[in-house]
């Protein structure tokens, strides 16, 4: 453990790509001020996959990793849709998902939003309609935002989140 | 003999059911009016799913076997439909009235139902885990998944390989680049053409960094489930490193359309940079992470599959080395000379899970060296010739199984076995001797794939 923390002492902060960086700075400054402003500093997003082939949510999972680092901004991946003023939607949408899907979206307490995520909830990833899938996700939800990208990488979900928060 | 895999498909007058041994295929015709067969599952449990979809995909019944539950067809799922068949050609279906699935439970005084998902609490993939409790002590638990089933099979139906392959890489996004080699090969073996070596290589440079991205994640999530946070930092920042050079080689962070048969050079000095760096980085952690006694309490002993059950089970991938099967598609002589060794414990624990990861990403590292090539080839394929193709890849989870039948140069038959459909069976052999807050650890130590196995 000392190892480790002498390590941190020397080293400090360590800056690789410096255009990524800037720009990154400039999208998590609004993202901060705005969930500041229009939710009181905590925005509670609750992920749900209703089909997706896990890239789109390895890429959210990267959001918490030390260069995006998203909950310090106040926006947290929350474990239940009552604790959500989100639902940021990926996937799909299969038979076997559409029911959950569903229940889980009447469970996040009102005033709620849908953002979905990457081109699989639009049918706009390489999948074609099989009797297995239901998507497009706008047949059972009013979608606020939409995330384009297959998947979007963390960056461009940031952005997106950004978008939506301009957006209400 | 291993079980790899059991599947079916549609002749003109029968169903043929194939059975996918590590030595052998065997061959079973079934008439289509009375489609009955015998199960396999009394010598090779895991031949339960594999049967139990048959049974959903084609309607062949399996006169003998002890479970005969839907598996993909869920509740609401009309019971007389079977979509594999070709005279399915729905494209959306009606849900009808729900009829209970019956959970395997043990009861008693005392013993209660602890049911979780498909919607997990964490950002992971939707699958069910209904377990039978005594107090904390786990006393069974039944994985039952098969939410995320997208019909890849009957989708890529009627369509040519290259039509394939923007679907294939996307049926389990983080071994995509696994998929992808393994419709190379079926494609090579169409074309009847040997691949060269340059183009071979490249593309084993992608699957050991797709391997070394996977275990770099999980490294970091196996300890932050037994609470230790800062190693997730620590291997989320290295993952995200090698995701940004996955991009940089390949073009896409996960490298989906990666592999081809286009020639481009790596540059090999930043490469090689970043390999002393990662080579580095692993050490410190490594050291830091074998130092901490308390996080090895957790891990020691903790989800233990004996080397008996591993074997009995046909497990593979991780799951299998940890418990000390030697199993491992990348034992060839192509491997063995860029300096593949096969990681190998013996107690088949989260410790010996999160150490075969370890040693893996160390010698995708010394492999990544050796794949890296200046010189390239030129190759273009020829004309696909119809035939039953079978390819094998290891990826980061395990043996991956890709078939496909050409006929009149479109895909009569689409077959995928995902490491995890195999693995998943084994999971409930791990939780014997623990409690249910072990649950998540024990099964992040696995990492399968939920879109892999529901396809
Ligand atoms: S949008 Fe693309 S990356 Fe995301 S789940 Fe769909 S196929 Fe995967």
């Amino acid at each position: 453990m000392i190892r480790f923390w002498s390590r941190r002492l020397y080293e400090s902060n360590i800056t690789e790509d410096t255009d990524l960086e800037k720009r990154l700075y400039v999208i998590k400054k609004n993202i901060k001020d705005k969930v500041k402003k229009k939710f009181a500093g905590s925005l509670a997003i609750r992920m749900v996959d209703s089909g997706s082939c896990n890239a789109c949510e390895a890429e959210c999972n990267a959001l918490s990793n030390s260069y995006y680092d998203l909950e310090r901004l106040g926006v947290y991946f929350v474990a239940s849709p009552r604790h959500a003023d989100v639902m940021l939607l990926s996937g799909v949408m299969t038979f076997n998902m559409t029911p959950y899907v569903k229940n889980a979206y009447e469970q996040i307490p009102a005033p709620k939003w849908v953002v979905s995520l990457g081109d699989c909830p639009v049918m706009q990833a390489p999948f074609e309609l099989t009797h297995a899938i239901n998507a497009p996700v706008d047949k059972y939800f009013e979608v606020t935002h939409h995330i384009a990208g297959c998947p979007p990488t963390p960056l461009e979900i940031m952005e997106g989140l950004l978008e939506f928060l301009q957006k209400i | 003999m291993r079980l790899i895999a059991r599947y079916a498909k549609e002749l003109k007058n029968d169903f043929e059911v194939i059975t996918i041994y590590d030595k052998i295929i065997q061959r079973e015709k079934v008439p289509k009016d009375t489609p009955s067969m015998q199960t396999l599952a009394k010598i090779h449990p895991c031949a339960v799913w594999f049967e139990r979809k048959i049974y959903d995909d084609f309607g062949i019944n399996f006169s003998d076997a002890y479970d005969k539950r839907p598996l993909v067809h869920q509740e609401r799922f009309a019971k007389n439909i079977h979509p594999m068949q070709k005279s399915f050609t729905n494209k959306s279906i009606q849900e009808v009235d729900y009829l209970p699935y019956k959970y395997e439970e043990i009861s008693g005084d005392g013993v209660f139902q602890v049911a979780v998902g498909p919607i997990h609490a964490g950002i992971i993939e939707p699958g069910h885990f209904q377990f039978s409790q005594a107090g904390e002590e786990m006393l069974h638990l039944e994985v039952r998944h098969f939410y995320k089933h997208r019909g890849i099979e009957k989708m890529l139906e009627g369509k040519s390989l290259f039509d394939v392959k923007a679907i294939i890489e996307r049926i389990s996004g983080i071994e995509s680049i696994a998929y992808q080699i393994c419709l190379r090969d079926i494609m090579l073996q169409a074309s009847k053409q040997e691949l060269p070596k340059t183009l071979k290589k490249r593309h084993a440079l992608f699957l050991e960094l797709e391997r070394t991205i996977h275990h770099l994640n999980n490294l970091g999530f196996i300890p932050n489930d037994a609470g230790f946070g800062a190693a997730m930092s620590f291997a989320s920042k290295l993952s995200e490193d090698a995701r940004r050079k996955l991009k940089e080689i390949s073009g896409h962070r996960f490298g989906f359309g990666a592999v081809d048969f286009s020639i481009e050079s790596i540059d090999k000095t930043s490469f090689l940079e970043w390999l002393d760096t990662l080579q580095k980085d692993i050490d410190f952690f490594e050291d830091w992470i074998m130092d901490i006694p308390s996080l090895w309490d957790r891990f020691d002993t903790t989800g233990k599959l004996t080397l008996k059950k591993a074997i009995k089970y046909d497990t593979i991938g991780v799951v299998a080395r940890a418990s000390g099967v030697s199993v491992d598609r990348r034992i060839d002589k192509f491997y063995l000379e860029h300096g593949f060794e096969i990681a190998n414990e013996k107690s088949g624990d989260v410790a010996a899970r999160f150490k075969i990861r370890l040693h893996e990403v160390k010698n995708s590292i010394l492999m990544m060296r050796n794949f890296l090539d200046e010189n390239s080839d030129d190759f273009t394929l020829n004309i696909f010739h119809d035939g039953e193709f079978f390819s094998f890849c290891e990826s980061s989870i395990g043996e991956l199984l890709v078939t496909i039948e050409l006929k009149d140069g479109v895909i009569e038959r689409f077959f995928v076995r995902d490491p995890s459909f195999i693995n998943w069976q084994a999971l409930h052999l791990m939780m014997r001797s623990d409690i249910i807050a072990d649950f998540p650890l024990i099964n992040k130590s696995c990492d399968l794939s939920y879109a892999g196995s529901d396809l």
